[in-house]
């Protein structure tokens, strides 16, 4: 057996050097570390109508990446964990905390109203872990988190449309039928009803409109014989309001029974989506409602240069369901939440990746994202029109843009018509 | 004005048909049969939930598939008597209080695991949107079939329950098991057959109620509380109390939400705080 001394000096020389060599990649290179997002999503409940398109968005996102990410020339594994609010947001704020505590997620997103945005954001806020997300009016978000609009807030963003621009696309499409210009008011006695009532209360004057509002009601509530007889004797013409689909069903029941024939119907939430007015059969017809992404948008990602139609048609084809408007929105919060993650210093500093986020400026599928043009500190306005569902070619009906006031560079495809009541 | 207070209470009669429907079981378990079930609301969902799996799979009008399930349902509230609720008979108030509270918790959450959240309506064709008018006034052709069925539903059991003799023996029973045992009657084999009819009363009501509004797997005990109104405002034992129970409960609710739609409950709750003042033994007991 051959020994080799090994002096002092030589031994903390070469010591020295090892460790050295072993210290140096991670400077020089990083090497790749799985990066995580968490997700929060309600699957089910009254909201899982949302989550509709997130499978086939998730599959289509890991075929897309292969499962890694690329940043700055590091291939990082990439791990979604999805986690279910079930639409209540206490459960939300619960799965949001695991997702931190456990999980040590990198970047939150969530989306899908106030019930399931705001309490994920507020544990975000509270933790110091960055938060994009989307699909949640701007107002509810901002003020109903208490937001200064001097301060903002340190780690959470959200886009999506903002609740003051939505009344006067709505009262600009209503502009285009000849109505006696009198609303009968449906807003329910939460987060949605509350924001909706203040807004288009504060502006129906100044529009030249007449409000019959016979107060915010709890839901579930299926009795609506005291609202229509109210829309009736007040001869409303049109009727606005925000439910949930299966209210909506039974509203349209008891006004058909009690031959409540409106001239224009605009109910936001229930009539959002193909799923939610198949049950109304051909009473879907005529019945109006905003639209925050569709087809015909002039966007595309930014990720994979998609348009909005072709996004539109993968989806009818490898589903065999009708698109809608939370598919863009599914797809954009990835995307930017990628866009984040690419342009951050560090992966290993929440700091850096919420400056990334705080610095977007970037062209997704649902139209430009740059959190410094507000209206709010924290949030970007998305573009919106108003649809109509009109009879369609390939599926029963179609939501055809019928007003572009508020964002021209959306196409329009029809007028807005009166419902023609059978 | 007229026109619109003529309205008001049209619709809320109608309503109250729906309302007294449901609370038609209740009534005859806590009238006739002088016991609390805590499940009614829930089983009453558990039936809706049969009728929307059956009416998915099979494909026909809910209304069909419900009168197919009668004996089923007669079968399952014999069943659940003989075989759960008789064990607690002549025991006290508390046990069966127990038994059913249990049961509704078990029927929510087994509804929860195996349908989820989600809210729910069945269809019910063309008949559910058809309006009749019957001069100011426009009213759905499908409430009022709902209302008739319960004015014929009322009139049935309460010739069941006081012309035959099956009905005298279950009131026997009810006013006296300890008697009614020593001349034979024994409430093992009367309970079941009365429960049976309850299940009937709950088929009839999840098919109605099931077309007309929403439901969920947590929806029953808020339904339960309206029912326990109609039974209580009419009268302990009186089914046409329950009716009437009903109606007015249906009519305060539109009342209370032409002054502001949040009054909606509260003036339900209140028009039952009142009557409970001035005729606690309800409108129409019988002694």
């Amino acid at each position: 057996m051959t020994r080799f001394p090994v002096g002092r000096r030589a031994f903390l020389k070469t010591g020295a050097a090892a460790l050295a060599a072993t210290a140096l990649p991670r400077v020089a290179f990083a090497a790749p570390k799985t990066v995580k997002i968490g997700l929060v999503a309600p699957l089910t409940g009254p909201l899982a109508i949302f989550s509709d398109n997130l499978p086939w968005t998730l599959d289509r996102l890991k075929a897309h990446t292969g499962g890694q990410i690329d940043i700055g020339g590091t291939k990082h594994p990439l791990e979604i964990i999805v986690r279910d609010s079930q639409s209540n947001p206490n459960r939300a704020a619960d799965v949001a905390k695991g997702l931190i505590l456990q999980d040590k997620v990198d970047i939150m997103t969530a989306f899908a109203t106030p019930e399931t945005v705001n309490p994920v954001a507020d544990q975000c806020e509270v933790s110091g872990v960055p938060c994009l997300t989307n699909d949640c009016p701007l107002e509810p978000w901002f003020f109903g988190r208490n937001g200064d609009p001097k301060k903002g807030f340190d780690w959470t963003f959200n886009y999506f449309f903002s609740a003051v621009n939505m009344a006067e696309a709505y009262y600009d499409a209503w502009d285009q039928v000849k109505t006696n210009k009198v609303v009968g008011a449906l807003w329910p006695n939460d987060n949605d009803g509350l924001a909706f009532s203040k807004i288009f209360t504060g502006m129906a004057e100044k529009r030249g409109y007449k409000i019959v509002d016979p107060g915010r009601f709890d839901l579930p509530s299926g009795n609506y014989s005291a609202q229509i007889a109210a829309f009736k004797s007040a001869g409303a013409e049109i009727i606005a309001g925000v439910l949930p689909p299966p209210e909506f069903t039974a509203f349209m029941s008891a006004a058909a029974q009690q031959s409540l024939q409106p001239k224009i119907i605009s109910m936001a939430k229930a009539t959002e989506f193909p799923a939610a007015i198949a049950p109304l059969g051909a009473r879907a017809e005529g019945l109006s409602v905003e639209v925050w992404w569709s087809p015909t948008s002039p966007f595309k990602s930014g990720l994979s240069g998609i348009t909005s139609q072709e996004l539109s048609d993968a989806y009818e084809k490898a589903t065999g369901n009708q698109t809608s408007m939370t598919l863009g929105f599914r797809h954009a919060l990835f995307e930017t939440a990628f866009d984040a993650l690419k342009r951050a210093k560090s992966l290993d500093d929440p700091e850096s990746i919420r400056d990334a986020i705080a610095s977007m400026d970037y062209a997704s599928i649902v139209g430009p994202i740059n959190f410094k043009k507000g209206p709010y500190p924290n949030t970007s306005a998305t573009p919106l029109v108003i649809g109509q569902w009109k009879k369609g070619t390939k599926f029963p009906f179609d939501l055809v843009v019928v007003d572009n006031t508020t964002a021209p560079m959306v196409p329009v495809g029809g007028k807005m018509a009166e419902i023609v009541h059978g | 004005m007229v026109e619109t207070i003529l309205n008001l209470i049209v619709q809320g009669v109608l309503i109250g048909g729906l309302y007294a429907l449901f609370a038609l079981g209740l009534s005859l378990s806590l009238g006739v049969m002088r016991f609390v079930n805590i499940a009614h609301g829930d089983m009453i969902v558990l039936f809706s939930f049969v009728l929307l799996s059956l009416t998915g799979v099979l494909g026909w009008s809910p209304f069909l598939v419900a009168l197919i399930l009668l004996p089923v349902a007669f079968g399952l509230g014999w069943l659940l008597q003989r075989f759960l609720l008789q064990r607690t008979v002549g025991k006290g108030i508390l046990p069966i209080l127990l038994v059913t509270f249990g049961l509704s918790i078990i029927i929510q959450n087994g509804l929860l695991e195996a349908y989820g959240p989600n809210t729910r309506k069945l269809s019910g064709g063309a008949i559910e949107l058809a309006a009749l008018r019957l001069g100011p006034i426009d009213v759905g052709v499908y409430p009022l079939l709902v209302f008739l069925l319960a004015v014929a539903l009322i009139a049935g059991l309460d010739a069941f329950l006081y012309r035959t003799a099956i009905g005298a023996r279950i009131r026997a029973v009810a006013d006296d098991p300890a008697a009614a045992d020593l001349i034979g009657l024994t409430s093992a084999r009367i309970y079941p057959v009365a429960m049976g009819v309850v299940g009937i009363t709950m088929l009839v009501a999840a098919s109605c109620m099931s077309v007309w509004t929403n439901f969920d797997p947590s929806i029953g005990p808020s339904r339960l509380l309206a029912a326990f109104e109609a039974v209580v405002l009419g009268g302990l034992g009186s089914l046409w109390g329950t009716l009437i129970g009903g109606v007015i409960i249906g009519v305060a609710q539109n009342f209370g939400s032409q002054i502001d739609a949040s009054w909606q409950i509260l003036a339900q709750h209140l028009v039952f705080l009142v009557a409970l003042v001035f005729r606690p033994q309800g409108l129409f007991a019988r002694s």
